[in-house]
């Protein structure tokens, strides 16, 4: 097996790219999700209630009837969809988070623990240099939560290229380590616990200039942000660099294989460092949506409460790594919580208790579904390698190798 | 339109709970359904109806309301701390005569939307009305002397410690908050003046809700030579009496009596937050609310105390009683804070 040459790799670099987005890369997602809404269908037949009419007001919570004008309630519609497309700019984050590790043949499990670091960041930033001019305090706040979470992953990216300690287990560790810190800082008495609450484990308030503006509906109510637009500006940003920048490049190229990367003079422990640094930049700007976007300020519990980075890996996996597939997968994610939650779901369609666990029903499906289509991949490619002796390289790589996270 | 979501959401609730129930009262109290028909919304904080006590009990009341004056009520549970502020506006926007929050977590959210909706009357469980930003008129604190409770439970643990050679008992709570620390702050003053020489232990899981953290916790502590668990996580405390369970122990349960878990349940630490939803339904239903200010609940008005005693610990029902005499009478005073 001869290593390949950079211009060995443009080739199935750009096909697979193509693939991606040709119809043959949707096809399989969207089996997915209609399999994993099939199967939640059955839960709900179930249960005695229509499947049909469970998902049509799982479908108007969501607020995405807001896109035909011959909806009903267009006001509520339109505050459900606000609260949907919230729900949607942090996830598309995290997922780009976890994509751009696997994309690297890294298994970034800690978006949540970066996502953590950047709401800590954020906060701290946002609720301190009052005097700054708005635009410019939202900004550095974005900018310092971004690093906050650039930092944390990349110590992960360091234990792997120094020690070769295994990211899996360094991220999960780090995970932890990251809420530990949160609950210290804002816990009773920690040194960035609220002034002016001594009872409450929580932090001070962002000030009013380093609030995101609000360009939908009411911002004291927790309208619409312009988050959703930084989130979707970084998934073209991701897409930038993996595909026509050295770093993503060298990303990629150690993804398909350390050692034939390390052979055609790329620094793999680098690449690892880097990496995942960029992994953290994307989660970390997610914290700080979520901060300067409608929370304000971080509790102790909205720490250990938060899920978004632990979604962003069902979101990375569903969007087969790409920018855009992640932010359609977000969306669906995004949209399902807000759809199942129990102020849009009359009791008498469907009981709200169990559309909450309809959603992760539905999420764990779709997980277990792509891995299964990713294993298949797998096993189908070794079948095909040892059938033709040798052709592993020239083998199409699958968009997810899951496989290449073990050394 | 709010009048359309509102029928949908009424009707759906008395086809599938309010209907047996109301039957049921009006054969016990015939003057029940007569009162005026008010709306009352109750939002739950992340722990969800399923925990058992705290968010369960909110409930209890709203549909013990909902039976005995005849209100309409419905229930929003809360999936993340994203949710607070939508679902308490949505019964404001719905024209709720009356919403309800359950817990301190939910603090922030009721003072914004409770700004917004000045018209709406609020009330929110577990929160100092004075806390809350700006103060709010239309909202009422309702706060508990969790202390007096814990206090009971402590007293007996330690009795019951002692006469079985147990050298330590624990606590696990879900989080260093008041409502929290109330609890354990009197379980420990309680066991040290039942015995002067027990060790007590005490950690926080930092959740409410995973089973999984507290489980852990407790195992840890029972390592360290406690024989009583008590929990204060609602339901993430559940793994902690589960813990003492499987390890041949006794747990206290919290803010429930959740005697029902076993025979390894020593007696639990009661919080009637159901009265106080019922009360406060009720008082609203008759016109009188008292906004602005906080309404407190403890062992003297039976808003606090002690649940079923299991048989091990009957024994001690005498000195448990007379212990509770006393905080009645005020010659024992309880401490609020965990040192």
């Amino acid at each position: 097996m001869t290593a390949p040459t950079p211009s060995d790799h443009r080739g199935p670099a750009a096909t697979r790219l193509l693939r991606h987005l040709s119809v043959g890369g949707a096809v399989a997602p969207l089996i997915t999700t209609i399999v994993a809404f099939f199967v939640g269908g059955l839960v709900v037949l179930a249960t005695g209630k229509d499947p049909l009419t469970t998902y049509k007001a799982i479908f108007d919570g969501t607020g995405l009837n807001w896109l035909l004008p011959w909806s009903g309630d267009r006001a509520l519609a339109a505050t459900n969809l606000q609260q949907t497309l919230i729900n949607t700019g942090p996830l598309i984050l995290c997922g780009l988070a976890v994509a751009y590790a696997f994309r690297a043949g890294l298994f970034n499990i800690g978006a949540q623990g970066q996502y953590t670091m950047g709401t800590i960041a954020a906060v701290y930033a946002g609720s301190s240099w009052a005097g700054l001019p708005g635009w410019l305090h939202v900004v550095l706040a974005m900018a310092v939560a971004a690093l906050a979470g650039a930092a944390w992953a990349g110590i992960a990216g360091a234990l792997r290229a120094s020690t070769g300690a295994n990211e899996v287990i360094t991220t999960i560790m780090l995970n932890y380590t990251a809420l530990w810190i949160g609950v210290y800082l804002f816990g009773l008495g920690g040194p960035l616990q609220a002034n002016d609450q001594p009872d409450v484990p929580v932090s001070n308030d962002i000030v009013g200039g380093a609030k995101l503006p609000v360009f939908w509906g009411d911002k004291d109510l927790q309208g619409l942000h312009v988050g959703i637009f930084v989130a979707v500006l970084a998934a073209g940003i991701f897409w930038v660099v993996l595909n026509r920048s050295r770093l993503g490049y060298e990303a990629r190229a150690v993804g398909f294989s350390p050692p034939a990367a390390r052979s055609a003079g790329i620094g793999v422990g680098r690449t690892y460092v880097v990496t995942m640094a960029i992994c953290g930049l994307f989660a970390g700007l997610a914290g700080s949506l979520d901060i300067l976007g409608w929370q304000f300020h971080l509790a102790t519990n909205d720490i250990s409460a938060s899920q978004v980075g632990f979604l962003g890996i069902a979101v990375a996996l569903l969007g087969r790594n790409t920018a855009i597939g992640t932010c359609f997968a977000a969306l669906l994610f995004g949209a399902l919580s807000q759809g199942t939650s129990v102020r849009n779901l009359d009791p008498a369609v469907f009981q709200p208790e169990l559309a909450q666990n309809l959603t992760t029903v539905i999420q764990g499906l779709v997980v277990l579904l792509v891995s299964a289509d990713v294993l298949l991949a797998s096993v189908w490619r070794r079948r095909r390698a040892r059938a033709g002796g040798g052709g592993a390289a020239a083998a199409p790589p699958t968009p997810t190798t899951l496989g290449s996270v073990s050394p | 339109m709010s009048l359309v979501a509102a029928g949908c959401g009424s009707s759906g609730n008395s086809s599938s709970t309010s209907t047996p129930a109301a039957a049921g009262s009006t054969s016990t109290a015939a003057a029940a359904p007569t009162g005026k028909k008010i709306k009352v919304g109750l939002v739950t904080d992340i722990g969800g109806l399923n925990d058992r006590s705290f968010n369960a009990l909110a409930n209890k009341g709203l549909g013990d309301a909902e039976s005995q004056l005849g209100i309409d009520g419905r229930v929003l549970t809360s999936k993340s701390n994203a949710d607070y502020v939508p679902n308490l506006s949505t019964l404001a926007q719905q024209k709720y005569d009356l919403v309800i929050g359950v817990g301190f977590l939910m603090a922030d959210a009721m003072g914004k939307v409770a700004k917004k909706y000045p018209g709406t009357k609020f009330a929110i469980i577990d929160v100092d009305q004075t806390s809350l930003k700006g103060k709010p008129a239309n909202v009422e604190g309702l706060l508990f002397k969790e202390e007096e409770g814990g206090y009971l439970a402590g007293y007996l643990a330690a009795l019951y410690a002692k006469d079985h050679k147990m050298t330590t008992i624990s606590s696990v709570g879900g989080q260093k908050i008041p409502p929290v620390d109330h609890y354990i702050a009197g379980y420990q003053a309680g066991a040290k003046a039942a015995d002067p020489g027990i060790k007590t232990l005490n950690g926080y899981s930092q959740d409410f809700v995973d089973q999984s953290k507290c489980k852990e916790l407790a195992l840890g502590q029972i390592g360290q030579g406690s024989g009583i668990v008590f929990q204060v996580a609602g339901q993430c405390g559940l793994g902690a009496l589960d813990a003492a369970k499987s390890k041949g122990k006794l747990g206290i349960g919290v803010d429930a009596d959740q005697a029902y878990l076993g025979s390894h349940i020593l007696t639990s630490a009661t919080k009637k937050v159901d009265v106080a939803v019922f009360d406060t339904i009720k008082e609203v239903q008759a016109g009188g609310f008292k906004a602005g200010t906080n309404t407190t609940f403890d062992l003297k008005t039976n808003g606090v105390g002690i649940g079923k005693v299991s048989a091990a610990g009957t024994k001690y029902q005498a000195q448990i009683d007379k212990v509770a005499k006393d905080i009645v009478a005020g010659t024992i005073t309880v401490p609020d804070t965990v040192k």
